[in-house]
Protein backbone atom coordinates (compact mmCIF):
# COMPACT_ATOMS: atom_id res chain seq x y z
CA UNK A 1 0.00 0.00 0.00
CA UNK A 2 1.01 3.39 -0.95
CA UNK A 3 0.76 6.23 1.82
CA UNK A 4 0.82 9.87 0.71
CA UNK A 5 1.95 10.11 4.68
CA UNK A 6 2.67 8.00 7.16
CA UNK A 7 -0.10 7.69 9.22
CA UNK A 8 0.66 9.31 12.91
CA UNK A 9 4.41 8.80 12.25
CA UNK A 10 6.81 11.72 12.73
CA UNK A 11 10.24 10.98 11.89
CA UNK A 12 11.94 10.31 14.66
CA UNK A 13 14.63 7.65 14.66
CA UNK A 14 13.63 4.84 17.06
CA UNK A 15 16.49 2.46 17.95
CA UNK A 16 14.98 -1.36 17.71
CA UNK A 17 14.24 -2.54 20.75
CA UNK A 18 13.52 0.32 22.51
CA UNK A 19 9.56 0.24 20.97
CA UNK A 20 7.60 3.48 23.21
CA UNK A 21 4.58 3.18 24.48
CA UNK A 22 3.59 6.75 22.69
CA UNK A 23 4.49 4.96 19.58
CA UNK A 24 2.78 1.91 19.57
CA UNK A 25 -0.37 4.18 20.87
CA UNK A 26 0.10 5.86 17.66
CA UNK A 27 0.46 3.36 15.43
CA UNK A 28 -3.18 1.80 17.23
CA UNK A 29 -4.55 4.65 16.83
CA UNK A 30 -3.90 5.28 13.31
CA UNK A 31 -4.81 1.53 12.55
CA UNK A 32 -8.38 1.81 14.21
CA UNK A 33 -8.86 5.42 12.41
CA UNK A 34 -8.33 3.36 9.01
CA UNK A 35 -9.92 0.92 9.97
CA UNK A 36 -13.22 2.32 10.41
CA UNK A 37 -12.38 4.05 6.66
CA UNK A 38 -12.26 0.49 5.55
CA UNK A 39 -15.56 -0.24 7.73
CA UNK A 40 -17.14 2.49 5.76
CA UNK A 41 -15.88 1.07 2.29
CA UNK A 42 -17.56 -2.35 3.42
CA UNK A 43 -20.59 -1.45 4.24
CA UNK A 44 -22.37 -0.36 1.00
CA UNK A 45 -20.44 -3.80 -0.71
CA UNK A 46 -22.09 -5.93 2.62
CA UNK A 47 -25.29 -4.09 1.91
CA UNK A 48 -25.97 -5.12 -1.58
CA UNK A 49 -24.58 -8.41 -1.06
CA UNK A 50 -27.51 -9.27 1.68
CA UNK A 51 -30.23 -7.06 0.37
CA UNK A 52 -30.27 -8.52 -3.44
CA UNK A 53 -27.21 -11.19 -3.69
CA UNK A 54 -25.34 -8.85 -5.62
CA UNK A 55 -21.45 -9.37 -5.14
CA UNK A 56 -20.61 -5.88 -6.70
CA UNK A 57 -16.98 -6.34 -7.43
CA UNK A 58 -16.75 -2.65 -8.90
CA UNK A 59 -17.67 -1.37 -5.26
CA UNK A 60 -13.93 -0.26 -4.73
CA UNK A 61 -13.84 1.02 -8.28
CA UNK A 62 -16.77 3.66 -7.62
CA UNK A 63 -14.30 4.41 -4.11
CA UNK A 64 -11.42 5.81 -6.55
CA UNK A 65 -14.05 7.50 -8.88
CA UNK A 66 -15.66 9.21 -6.19
CA UNK A 67 -11.99 10.39 -5.18
CA UNK A 68 -10.85 11.25 -8.25
CA UNK A 69 -13.96 13.44 -8.85
CA UNK A 70 -13.57 15.17 -5.16
CA UNK A 71 -10.19 15.67 -6.60
CA UNK A 72 -11.27 17.55 -9.57
CA UNK A 73 -13.36 19.38 -7.84
CA UNK A 74 -10.96 20.74 -5.39
CA UNK A 75 -8.35 21.15 -8.10
CA UNK A 76 -10.78 22.96 -10.90
CA UNK A 77 -13.18 24.81 -7.75
CA UNK A 78 -10.86 25.15 -4.94
CA UNK A 79 -13.94 23.44 -2.51
CA UNK A 80 -12.72 21.49 -0.22
CA UNK A 81 -13.43 17.76 -0.26
CA UNK A 82 -15.42 18.27 3.35
CA UNK A 83 -18.23 20.61 1.64
CA UNK A 84 -18.33 18.77 -1.92
CA UNK A 85 -18.99 15.67 0.05
CA UNK A 86 -22.89 15.84 0.12
CA UNK A 87 -23.03 17.00 -3.52
CA UNK A 88 -20.36 13.98 -4.72
CA UNK A 89 -22.51 11.50 -2.58
CA UNK A 90 -25.70 12.27 -4.50
CA UNK A 91 -23.73 12.64 -7.42
CA UNK A 92 -22.66 8.66 -7.02
CA UNK A 93 -26.20 8.01 -5.58
CA UNK A 94 -27.10 9.08 -9.51
CA UNK A 95 -24.13 7.03 -11.00
CA UNK A 96 -25.39 4.42 -8.97
CA UNK A 97 -28.84 3.82 -9.95
CA UNK A 98 -27.69 4.24 -13.69
CA UNK A 99 -25.17 1.22 -13.17
CA UNK A 100 -27.88 -0.54 -11.22
CA UNK A 101 -30.42 -0.38 -14.66
CA UNK A 102 -27.98 -0.79 -16.87
CA UNK A 103 -25.88 -3.62 -15.73
CA UNK A 104 -27.38 -4.88 -12.44
CA UNK A 105 -30.62 -5.43 -12.75
CA UNK A 106 -30.65 -7.74 -16.16
CA UNK A 107 -28.24 -9.86 -13.85
CA UNK A 108 -30.75 -10.14 -11.24
CA UNK A 109 -33.31 -12.57 -13.34
CA UNK A 110 -30.17 -14.96 -13.64
CA UNK A 111 -30.28 -18.59 -12.35
CA UNK A 112 -27.63 -17.86 -10.45
CA UNK A 113 -27.18 -14.38 -9.00
CA UNK A 114 -24.04 -14.23 -7.16
CA UNK A 115 -22.44 -15.72 -9.73
CA UNK A 116 -23.73 -14.01 -12.67
CA UNK A 117 -23.45 -10.36 -10.82
CA UNK A 118 -19.83 -11.16 -9.64
CA UNK A 119 -18.83 -11.58 -13.47
CA UNK A 120 -21.01 -8.46 -14.52
CA UNK A 121 -19.29 -6.50 -11.87
CA UNK A 122 -16.19 -7.34 -12.72
CA UNK A 123 -16.53 -6.60 -16.28
CA UNK A 124 -18.14 -2.84 -14.90
CA UNK A 125 -15.27 -2.47 -12.72
CA UNK A 126 -12.85 -3.21 -15.20
CA UNK A 127 -14.29 -0.68 -17.85
CA UNK A 128 -14.49 2.31 -15.07
CA UNK A 129 -11.02 1.73 -14.14
CA UNK A 130 -9.82 1.82 -17.46
CA UNK A 131 -12.14 4.62 -18.25
CA UNK A 132 -10.73 6.23 -15.91
CA UNK A 133 -7.13 5.52 -16.28
CA UNK A 134 -7.77 6.36 -20.20
CA UNK A 135 -9.05 9.99 -19.43
CA UNK A 136 -7.66 10.73 -16.06
CA UNK A 137 -4.02 8.99 -16.95
CA UNK A 138 -3.05 6.58 -14.47
CA UNK A 139 -0.68 8.65 -12.65
CA UNK A 140 -1.11 8.51 -8.26
CA UNK A 141 -2.58 11.59 -7.27
CA UNK A 142 -3.43 12.88 -3.59
CA UNK A 143 -5.74 14.95 -2.12
CA UNK A 144 -4.57 17.88 -0.15
CA UNK A 145 -6.42 20.40 1.56
CA UNK A 146 -4.99 22.74 3.78
CA UNK A 147 -5.20 20.31 6.88
CA UNK A 148 -3.88 17.41 5.28
CA UNK A 149 0.07 17.53 6.69
CA UNK A 150 -0.72 18.91 10.28
CA UNK A 151 -1.07 16.50 13.09
CA UNK A 152 -2.75 16.93 16.05
CA UNK A 153 -0.80 16.61 19.60
CA UNK A 154 -2.69 14.79 22.95
CA UNK A 155 -0.16 14.58 24.97
CA UNK A 156 2.58 12.92 23.60
CA UNK A 157 1.07 11.15 20.95
CA UNK A 158 0.28 12.70 17.69
CA UNK A 159 -2.79 12.20 14.95
CA UNK A 160 -2.48 12.89 11.84
CA UNK A 161 -5.06 15.05 10.46
CA UNK A 162 -5.67 13.30 7.44
CA UNK A 163 -6.54 9.97 8.77
CA UNK A 164 -8.62 11.83 11.47
CA UNK A 165 -10.73 13.68 9.04
CA UNK A 166 -11.19 10.36 6.60
CA UNK A 167 -12.31 8.65 9.88
CA UNK A 168 -14.96 11.73 10.40
CA UNK A 169 -16.37 11.39 7.63
CA UNK A 170 -16.69 7.61 7.62
CA UNK A 171 -18.16 7.75 11.15
CA UNK A 172 -20.64 10.38 10.22
CA UNK A 173 -21.34 8.36 7.00
CA UNK A 174 -21.98 5.19 8.74
CA UNK A 175 -23.93 6.52 11.41
CA UNK A 176 -26.34 7.88 8.36
CA UNK A 177 -26.53 4.83 7.09
CA UNK A 178 -27.39 3.10 9.90
CA UNK A 179 -30.17 5.58 10.50
CA UNK A 180 -31.67 5.53 6.82
CA UNK A 181 -31.50 2.02 7.94
CA UNK A 182 -32.94 1.57 11.02
CA UNK A 183 -35.49 4.91 11.80
CA UNK A 184 -37.04 6.00 8.30
CA UNK A 185 -39.82 4.33 6.46
CA UNK A 186 -37.87 3.76 3.24
CA UNK A 187 -35.26 2.38 5.11
CA UNK A 188 -36.84 -0.08 7.05
CA UNK A 189 -38.18 -1.28 3.68
CA UNK A 190 -34.69 -2.24 3.00
CA UNK A 191 -34.42 -4.67 5.76
CA UNK A 192 -37.92 -6.09 5.02
CA UNK A 193 -36.88 -6.66 1.59
CA UNK A 194 -33.69 -8.39 2.73
CA UNK A 195 -35.19 -10.45 5.63
CA UNK A 196 -38.37 -11.56 3.73
CA UNK A 197 -38.64 -10.59 -0.12
CA UNK A 198 -41.82 -11.99 -0.62
CA UNK A 199 -43.18 -10.94 2.42
CA UNK A 200 -42.02 -7.18 2.09
CA UNK A 201 -43.59 -7.19 -1.53
CA UNK A 202 -47.30 -8.78 0.15
CA UNK A 203 -46.68 -5.72 2.46
CA UNK A 204 -46.82 -3.22 -0.30
CA UNK A 205 -42.89 -2.61 -0.45
CA UNK A 206 -41.98 -2.30 -3.97
CA UNK A 207 -39.08 -4.27 -4.29
CA UNK A 208 -37.38 -2.60 -7.38
CA UNK A 209 -38.00 0.65 -6.08
CA UNK A 210 -36.14 -0.97 -2.81
CA UNK A 211 -32.89 -2.67 -4.82
CA UNK A 212 -32.76 0.65 -7.10
CA UNK A 213 -32.27 2.63 -3.31
CA UNK A 214 -29.96 0.46 -2.03
CA UNK A 215 -27.85 0.18 -4.91
CA UNK A 216 -27.55 3.70 -5.10
CA UNK A 217 -26.61 4.20 -1.40
CA UNK A 218 -23.98 1.80 -1.58
CA UNK A 219 -22.25 3.62 -4.64
CA UNK A 220 -23.20 6.46 -3.14
CA UNK A 221 -21.22 5.43 0.55
CA UNK A 222 -18.32 4.07 -1.95
CA UNK A 223 -18.35 7.61 -3.25
CA UNK A 224 -17.58 9.33 0.20
CA UNK A 225 -15.43 6.28 1.66
CA UNK A 226 -13.25 7.02 -1.80
CA UNK A 227 -13.04 11.01 -0.33
CA UNK A 228 -12.14 9.45 3.48
CA UNK A 229 -9.27 6.96 1.53
CA UNK A 230 -8.22 9.66 -0.53
CA UNK A 231 -7.63 11.56 2.68
CA UNK A 232 -5.24 9.18 4.07
CA UNK A 233 -3.34 7.53 0.85
CA UNK A 234 -2.54 8.33 -2.77
CA UNK A 235 -4.79 6.88 -5.31
CA UNK A 236 -4.89 5.82 -8.99
CA UNK A 237 -7.22 3.66 -11.21
CA UNK A 238 -5.49 0.77 -10.68
CA UNK A 239 -5.96 0.64 -6.67
CA UNK A 240 -8.98 -0.31 -6.92
CA UNK A 241 -8.34 -4.29 -6.96
CA UNK A 242 -6.53 -3.54 -3.71
CA UNK A 243 -9.22 -1.94 -1.97
CA UNK A 244 -11.75 -4.54 -3.20
CA UNK A 245 -9.39 -6.88 -1.09
CA UNK A 246 -9.90 -4.77 1.95
CA UNK A 247 -13.53 -4.59 0.93
CA UNK A 248 -13.58 -8.18 1.18
CA UNK A 249 -11.62 -8.34 4.09
CA UNK A 250 -13.73 -6.70 6.07
CA UNK A 251 -17.40 -7.51 4.52
CA UNK A 252 -16.50 -11.27 5.37
CA UNK A 253 -15.16 -10.73 8.86
CA UNK A 254 -17.81 -8.49 9.80
CA UNK A 255 -20.70 -10.05 8.14
CA UNK A 256 -22.88 -10.22 5.29
CA UNK A 257 -25.13 -6.71 5.40
CA UNK A 258 -24.64 -5.75 9.14
CA UNK A 259 -23.75 -1.94 9.30
CA UNK A 260 -22.45 -2.36 12.77
CA UNK A 261 -20.60 -6.18 11.76
CA UNK A 262 -18.98 -3.70 9.42
CA UNK A 263 -18.33 -0.99 11.82
CA UNK A 264 -16.68 -3.49 13.93
CA UNK A 265 -14.51 -5.76 11.67
CA UNK A 266 -12.96 -2.55 10.77
CA UNK A 267 -12.17 -1.28 13.96
CA UNK A 268 -10.74 -4.95 14.49
CA UNK A 269 -8.68 -4.71 11.56
CA UNK A 270 -7.51 -1.47 12.34
CA UNK A 271 -6.90 -2.32 15.93
CA UNK A 272 -4.66 -4.95 14.01
CA UNK A 273 -3.06 -3.02 11.33
CA UNK A 274 -2.25 -0.76 13.83
CA UNK A 275 -0.35 -3.63 16.33
CA UNK A 276 1.30 -5.35 13.45
CA UNK A 277 2.72 -2.17 11.88
CA UNK A 278 4.28 -1.16 15.75
CA UNK A 279 6.03 -4.45 15.64
CA UNK A 280 6.76 -6.37 12.82
CA UNK A 281 7.84 -5.34 8.94
CA UNK A 282 5.31 -3.58 7.08
CA UNK A 283 4.83 -6.24 5.09
CA UNK A 284 3.62 -8.72 7.24
CA UNK A 285 0.85 -6.64 8.14
CA UNK A 286 -0.75 -7.88 4.61
CA UNK A 287 -0.09 -11.63 5.51
CA UNK A 288 -1.72 -11.04 8.47
CA UNK A 289 -4.71 -9.83 7.08
CA UNK A 290 -5.15 -12.26 4.82
CA UNK A 291 -4.29 -15.23 7.12
CA UNK A 292 -7.31 -13.67 9.01
CA UNK A 293 -9.47 -13.47 5.96
CA UNK A 294 -8.81 -17.40 5.27
CA UNK A 295 -9.36 -18.68 8.56
CA UNK A 296 -12.46 -16.66 8.84
CA UNK A 297 -13.25 -17.96 5.09
CA UNK A 298 -13.40 -21.21 6.66
CA UNK A 299 -14.43 -21.68 9.82
CA UNK A 300 -17.03 -18.94 10.19
CA UNK A 301 -18.15 -17.68 6.93
CA UNK A 302 -21.19 -15.60 7.94
CA UNK A 303 -18.34 -13.33 9.70
CA UNK A 304 -17.33 -12.97 13.24
CA UNK A 305 -19.75 -9.61 14.07
CA UNK A 306 -23.25 -11.51 12.00
CA UNK A 307 -26.72 -10.27 13.34
CA UNK B 1 -1.46 -19.56 -25.35
CA UNK B 2 -4.77 -18.97 -24.33
CA UNK B 3 -6.34 -21.60 -25.59
CA UNK B 4 -4.70 -23.57 -23.43
CA UNK B 5 -5.09 -21.56 -20.43
CA UNK B 6 -9.18 -20.68 -21.46
CA UNK B 7 -9.89 -24.49 -21.63
CA UNK B 8 -7.63 -25.47 -18.48
CA UNK B 9 -9.68 -23.11 -16.66
CA UNK B 10 -13.20 -24.49 -17.58
CA UNK B 11 -12.15 -27.62 -16.61
CA UNK B 12 -13.28 -26.06 -13.13
CA UNK B 13 -14.88 -22.82 -14.02
CA UNK B 14 -17.19 -24.09 -16.49
CA UNK B 15 -17.17 -27.96 -16.12
CA UNK B 16 -17.69 -27.65 -12.44
CA UNK B 17 -19.36 -23.98 -11.92
CA UNK B 18 -16.31 -23.09 -9.94
CA UNK B 19 -15.72 -19.83 -11.31
CA UNK B 20 -12.06 -18.93 -9.99
CA UNK B 21 -10.56 -15.83 -10.46
CA UNK B 22 -6.88 -16.81 -9.28
CA UNK B 23 -5.94 -18.95 -11.97
CA UNK B 24 -3.24 -16.95 -12.91
CA UNK B 25 -1.74 -18.04 -10.30
CA UNK B 26 -0.78 -21.39 -11.93
CA UNK B 27 0.22 -19.69 -14.74
CA UNK B 28 2.65 -17.68 -12.79
CA UNK B 29 3.92 -20.92 -10.60
CA UNK B 30 5.25 -22.53 -13.93
CA UNK B 31 6.59 -19.51 -15.43
CA UNK B 32 8.57 -18.69 -12.53
CA UNK B 33 9.57 -22.34 -12.07
CA UNK B 34 10.85 -21.77 -15.56
CA UNK B 35 12.92 -18.17 -14.72
CA UNK B 36 14.27 -19.90 -11.41
CA UNK B 37 15.40 -22.62 -13.31
CA UNK B 38 16.83 -21.10 -16.19
CA UNK B 39 18.64 -18.25 -14.11
CA UNK B 40 20.21 -20.21 -11.60
CA UNK B 41 20.26 -23.41 -13.05
CA UNK B 42 20.87 -22.87 -16.98
CA UNK B 43 18.45 -25.97 -17.04
CA UNK B 44 16.60 -25.77 -20.52
CA UNK B 45 12.75 -24.83 -20.46
CA UNK B 46 11.52 -27.67 -22.50
CA UNK B 47 12.57 -30.13 -19.53
CA UNK B 48 11.45 -27.67 -17.22
CA UNK B 49 7.88 -26.67 -18.00
CA UNK B 50 6.51 -29.97 -16.93
CA UNK B 51 8.09 -29.10 -13.89
CA UNK B 52 6.02 -25.98 -13.52
CA UNK B 53 2.73 -27.88 -13.96
CA UNK B 54 3.88 -30.07 -11.39
CA UNK B 55 4.47 -27.22 -8.82
CA UNK B 56 1.18 -25.84 -9.74
CA UNK B 57 -0.66 -28.96 -9.27
CA UNK B 58 1.12 -29.21 -6.02
CA UNK B 59 -0.31 -25.40 -4.98
CA UNK B 60 -3.34 -26.18 -5.87
CA UNK B 61 -3.92 -29.57 -4.25
CA UNK B 62 -2.51 -27.65 -1.01
CA UNK B 63 -4.66 -24.74 -1.50
CA UNK B 64 -7.28 -26.56 -2.69
CA UNK B 65 -8.01 -28.76 0.07
CA UNK B 66 -9.64 -25.70 2.39
CA UNK B 67 -10.72 -23.73 -0.45
CA UNK B 68 -13.01 -26.38 -2.29
CA UNK B 69 -14.96 -26.90 0.43
CA UNK B 70 -16.23 -23.31 -0.19
CA UNK B 71 -19.36 -22.56 -1.98
CA UNK B 72 -19.95 -20.10 -5.20
CA UNK B 73 -19.02 -16.54 -4.07
CA UNK B 74 -16.58 -17.79 -1.28
CA UNK B 75 -14.74 -19.81 -3.52
CA UNK B 76 -14.19 -17.44 -6.38
CA UNK B 77 -13.23 -14.84 -3.66
CA UNK B 78 -10.93 -17.14 -2.13
CA UNK B 79 -9.08 -17.54 -5.24
CA UNK B 80 -8.62 -14.16 -5.81
CA UNK B 81 -7.00 -14.13 -3.17
CA UNK B 82 -4.90 -17.05 -3.59
CA UNK B 83 -3.41 -14.84 -6.81
CA UNK B 84 -3.19 -11.85 -4.82
CA UNK B 85 -1.29 -12.87 -2.00
CA UNK B 86 1.09 -14.92 -4.34
CA UNK B 87 1.66 -11.75 -6.19
CA UNK B 88 2.47 -10.16 -2.94
CA UNK B 89 4.66 -13.05 -1.70
CA UNK B 90 6.70 -12.78 -4.58
CA UNK B 91 7.19 -9.16 -4.61
CA UNK B 92 8.92 -10.04 -1.68
CA UNK B 93 10.32 -12.88 -1.73
CA UNK B 94 14.05 -12.83 -2.78
CA UNK B 95 14.79 -16.25 -4.27
CA UNK B 96 12.25 -15.18 -7.12
CA UNK B 97 13.54 -11.73 -7.52
CA UNK B 98 11.01 -9.47 -5.09
CA UNK B 99 10.04 -6.36 -7.09
CA UNK B 100 13.13 -6.11 -9.82
CA UNK B 101 12.01 -9.57 -11.53
CA UNK B 102 13.71 -11.95 -12.83
CA UNK B 103 15.88 -11.66 -16.15
CA UNK B 104 17.48 -14.17 -17.97
CA UNK B 105 18.80 -15.35 -20.99
CA UNK B 106 16.71 -17.12 -23.83
CA UNK B 107 18.16 -19.81 -25.66
CA UNK B 108 20.42 -18.03 -28.14
CA UNK B 109 18.33 -18.05 -31.46
CA UNK B 110 17.05 -15.35 -33.60
CA UNK B 111 13.89 -13.52 -32.74
CA UNK B 112 12.14 -15.26 -35.60
CA UNK B 113 13.28 -18.36 -34.65
CA UNK B 114 12.50 -17.75 -30.80
CA UNK B 115 9.09 -16.79 -32.04
CA UNK B 116 8.27 -19.85 -34.22
CA UNK B 117 9.36 -22.28 -31.42
CA UNK B 118 7.30 -20.29 -29.75
CA UNK B 119 4.03 -20.69 -31.74
CA UNK B 120 4.55 -24.69 -32.00
CA UNK B 121 4.85 -25.18 -28.54
CA UNK B 122 1.92 -22.70 -27.47
CA UNK B 123 -0.18 -24.65 -30.79
CA UNK B 124 0.80 -28.06 -29.28
CA UNK B 125 -0.13 -27.54 -25.40
CA UNK B 126 -3.57 -25.62 -27.02
CA UNK B 127 -4.46 -28.72 -29.13
CA UNK B 128 -2.57 -31.12 -26.02
CA UNK B 129 -4.99 -28.95 -23.43
CA UNK B 130 -8.10 -28.97 -25.72
CA UNK B 131 -7.88 -33.03 -26.30
CA UNK B 132 -7.75 -33.20 -22.43
CA UNK B 133 -11.09 -31.14 -22.23
CA UNK B 134 -12.50 -32.74 -24.41
CA UNK B 135 -11.54 -36.36 -22.99
CA UNK B 136 -12.71 -35.06 -19.81
CA UNK B 137 -16.31 -33.69 -21.16
CA UNK B 138 -17.00 -37.14 -22.17
CA UNK B 139 -15.87 -38.93 -19.74
CA UNK B 140 -17.61 -40.40 -16.23
CA UNK B 141 -15.35 -37.54 -14.87
CA UNK B 142 -16.94 -34.45 -16.79
CA UNK B 143 -20.43 -36.32 -15.78
CA UNK B 144 -19.71 -35.51 -12.50
CA UNK B 145 -18.49 -31.95 -12.75
CA UNK B 146 -21.56 -31.01 -14.78
CA UNK B 147 -23.63 -32.59 -12.16
CA UNK B 148 -22.13 -30.71 -9.39
CA UNK B 149 -22.39 -27.57 -11.58
CA UNK B 150 -26.07 -27.93 -11.81
CA UNK B 151 -26.88 -29.13 -8.04
CA UNK B 152 -23.97 -30.51 -5.74
CA UNK B 153 -26.32 -31.06 -2.75
CA UNK B 154 -28.19 -34.18 -5.09
CA UNK B 155 -24.51 -34.84 -6.91
CA UNK B 156 -23.60 -35.93 -3.17
CA UNK B 157 -26.78 -37.81 -2.66
CA UNK B 158 -25.96 -39.69 -5.81
CA UNK B 159 -22.98 -40.94 -4.19
CA UNK B 160 -20.97 -38.88 -6.70
CA UNK B 161 -17.49 -38.26 -4.66
CA UNK B 162 -17.87 -34.59 -4.99
CA UNK B 163 -14.46 -33.18 -3.48
CA UNK B 164 -12.17 -35.42 -5.05
CA UNK B 165 -13.60 -34.86 -8.13
CA UNK B 166 -13.42 -31.20 -7.33
CA UNK B 167 -9.95 -31.48 -6.77
CA UNK B 168 -9.27 -33.71 -9.46
CA UNK B 169 -10.54 -30.62 -11.53
CA UNK B 170 -8.81 -27.96 -9.79
CA UNK B 171 -5.49 -30.05 -9.96
CA UNK B 172 -5.73 -30.83 -14.10
CA UNK B 173 -6.43 -27.26 -14.61
CA UNK B 174 -3.74 -25.51 -12.61
CA UNK B 175 -1.23 -28.59 -14.30
CA UNK B 176 -1.92 -27.72 -17.16
CA UNK B 177 -1.94 -23.62 -16.48
CA UNK B 178 1.53 -24.19 -14.72
CA UNK B 179 2.98 -25.67 -17.87
CA UNK B 180 1.35 -23.13 -20.13
CA UNK B 181 3.52 -20.75 -17.71
CA UNK B 182 6.53 -22.66 -18.17
CA UNK B 183 6.65 -22.14 -22.23
CA UNK B 184 5.92 -18.89 -21.85
CA UNK B 185 8.40 -18.14 -19.14
CA UNK B 186 11.22 -18.93 -21.55
CA UNK B 187 9.16 -17.00 -24.38
CA UNK B 188 9.38 -13.54 -22.56
CA UNK B 189 12.76 -13.96 -20.76
CA UNK B 190 11.37 -11.89 -17.63
CA UNK B 191 9.56 -12.55 -14.88
CA UNK B 192 7.64 -9.81 -12.60
CA UNK B 193 5.23 -9.90 -10.05
CA UNK B 194 3.27 -7.23 -11.54
CA UNK B 195 3.42 -8.37 -15.13
CA UNK B 196 3.06 -12.27 -14.71
CA UNK B 197 0.18 -12.17 -12.14
CA UNK B 198 -1.71 -10.13 -14.23
CA UNK B 199 -5.24 -9.64 -13.30
CA UNK B 200 -6.36 -8.45 -16.70
CA UNK B 201 -5.04 -12.01 -18.18
CA UNK B 202 -7.91 -13.22 -15.36
CA UNK B 203 -10.23 -11.24 -16.99
CA UNK B 204 -9.62 -12.30 -20.63
CA UNK B 205 -9.46 -15.60 -19.30
CA UNK B 206 -12.88 -15.72 -17.98
CA UNK B 207 -14.30 -13.42 -21.18
CA UNK B 208 -13.19 -15.81 -23.31
CA UNK B 209 -14.56 -18.80 -21.23
CA UNK B 210 -17.89 -16.89 -21.13
CA UNK B 211 -18.02 -16.10 -24.51
CA UNK B 212 -17.50 -19.19 -26.56
CA UNK B 213 -19.42 -21.26 -23.49
CA UNK B 214 -18.41 -22.73 -20.39
CA UNK B 215 -19.96 -25.99 -20.61
CA UNK B 216 -18.40 -27.90 -23.43
CA UNK B 217 -14.53 -27.78 -25.06
CA UNK B 218 -15.40 -26.18 -27.87
CA UNK B 219 -16.74 -22.88 -26.28
CA UNK B 220 -13.50 -21.24 -25.11
CA UNK B 221 -11.39 -22.86 -27.98
CA UNK B 222 -13.44 -20.07 -29.54
CA UNK B 223 -13.94 -17.65 -27.17
CA UNK B 224 -10.16 -17.70 -27.22
CA UNK B 225 -9.32 -17.79 -30.61
CA UNK B 226 -12.01 -15.05 -31.72
CA UNK B 227 -10.83 -12.84 -28.63
CA UNK B 228 -7.44 -13.06 -28.63
CA UNK B 229 -7.97 -11.70 -32.35
CA UNK B 230 -10.19 -8.97 -31.80
CA UNK B 231 -7.98 -8.29 -28.84
CA UNK B 232 -4.75 -7.99 -31.02
CA UNK B 233 -6.68 -5.69 -33.25
CA UNK B 234 -7.52 -3.37 -30.82
CA UNK B 235 -4.40 -3.21 -29.10
CA UNK B 236 -2.43 -1.92 -32.25
CA UNK B 237 -4.79 0.67 -33.72
CA UNK B 238 -6.94 1.36 -31.10
CA UNK B 239 -4.74 1.45 -27.31
CA UNK B 240 -4.67 -1.38 -24.21
CA UNK B 241 -6.99 0.66 -22.45
CA UNK B 242 -9.79 0.96 -24.67
CA UNK B 243 -9.47 -2.95 -25.18
CA UNK B 244 -9.97 -3.38 -21.57
CA UNK B 245 -12.81 -1.42 -21.54
CA UNK B 246 -14.42 -3.44 -24.12
CA UNK B 247 -13.71 -6.36 -22.93
CA UNK B 248 -15.11 -5.21 -19.33
CA UNK B 249 -18.47 -4.05 -21.73
CA UNK B 250 -18.19 -7.07 -23.63
CA UNK B 251 -18.19 -9.08 -20.24
CA UNK B 252 -21.36 -7.48 -19.04
CA UNK B 253 -23.43 -8.44 -22.57
CA UNK B 254 -21.92 -11.59 -22.09
CA UNK B 255 -22.94 -12.85 -19.13
CA UNK B 256 -26.98 -10.69 -19.63
CA UNK B 257 -27.54 -11.72 -23.09
CA UNK B 258 -25.91 -15.05 -23.71
CA UNK B 259 -24.68 -16.65 -20.21
CA UNK B 260 -24.03 -19.81 -21.39
CA UNK B 261 -21.97 -18.21 -24.53
CA UNK B 262 -21.82 -17.34 -28.43
CA UNK B 263 -22.33 -20.85 -29.71
CA UNK B 264 -25.64 -21.62 -28.02
CA UNK B 265 -26.88 -17.90 -28.24
CA UNK B 266 -26.41 -17.98 -32.15
CA UNK B 267 -27.78 -21.44 -32.33
CA UNK B 268 -30.97 -20.32 -30.21
CA UNK B 269 -31.07 -17.48 -33.27
CA UNK B 270 -30.80 -19.71 -36.06
CA UNK B 271 -33.93 -21.93 -34.67
CA UNK B 272 -35.94 -19.21 -34.14
CA UNK B 273 -35.71 -18.08 -37.30
CA UNK B 274 -36.10 -21.69 -38.77
CA UNK B 275 -39.99 -21.68 -36.73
Amino acid sequence: MERATKPGRVSRFRPRGLIGMSYILESIISGLLLGLIYALLSVGFGLTWGTMKILNIAHAVFAVLGAFLAYWIFVKVKLDPILSLPFLAALMFLIGAVVYKLAVRPVTRAKDVVMASMVATFGVATVVENLMSYFWRPDPRVLKPVYSGSSLFIGDISISVGPLIGCAISLCSIALIYWFLHRTYTGKGVQATWQNPTGAALAGINPERVSLITFGLSIASAGAAGVAMAMVYAFYPAVQSVWTLFVFLVTIVGGVGSVIGSALAGLLIGFIIGVSAAFLPFVWTNVILFALLLIVLLFKPEGLFAT
Amino acid sequence: MYVALTESWNLLGGYAGYVSLGHIAFFATGAYTTAVCMSRYGISPFATFLLGGVFAGILAALVGFPVLRLRGAYFTISSLLLAVVMQLAFLNWEFVGSSTGLWYKPVPVSIVANRTIFYEAMLLLAIAVTLVARRVERSRFGMGLAAIREDEDVAKTMGINTPWLKMKAFILGAFLAGAVGGIYGYYMSYVHPDITFSMNASLLILLMAFFGGCGTWSGPLLGAVALSLVNQLIVTFIGAEISRIFYGLLLVVVIIFMPDGVLPYMRGLLAAKDA
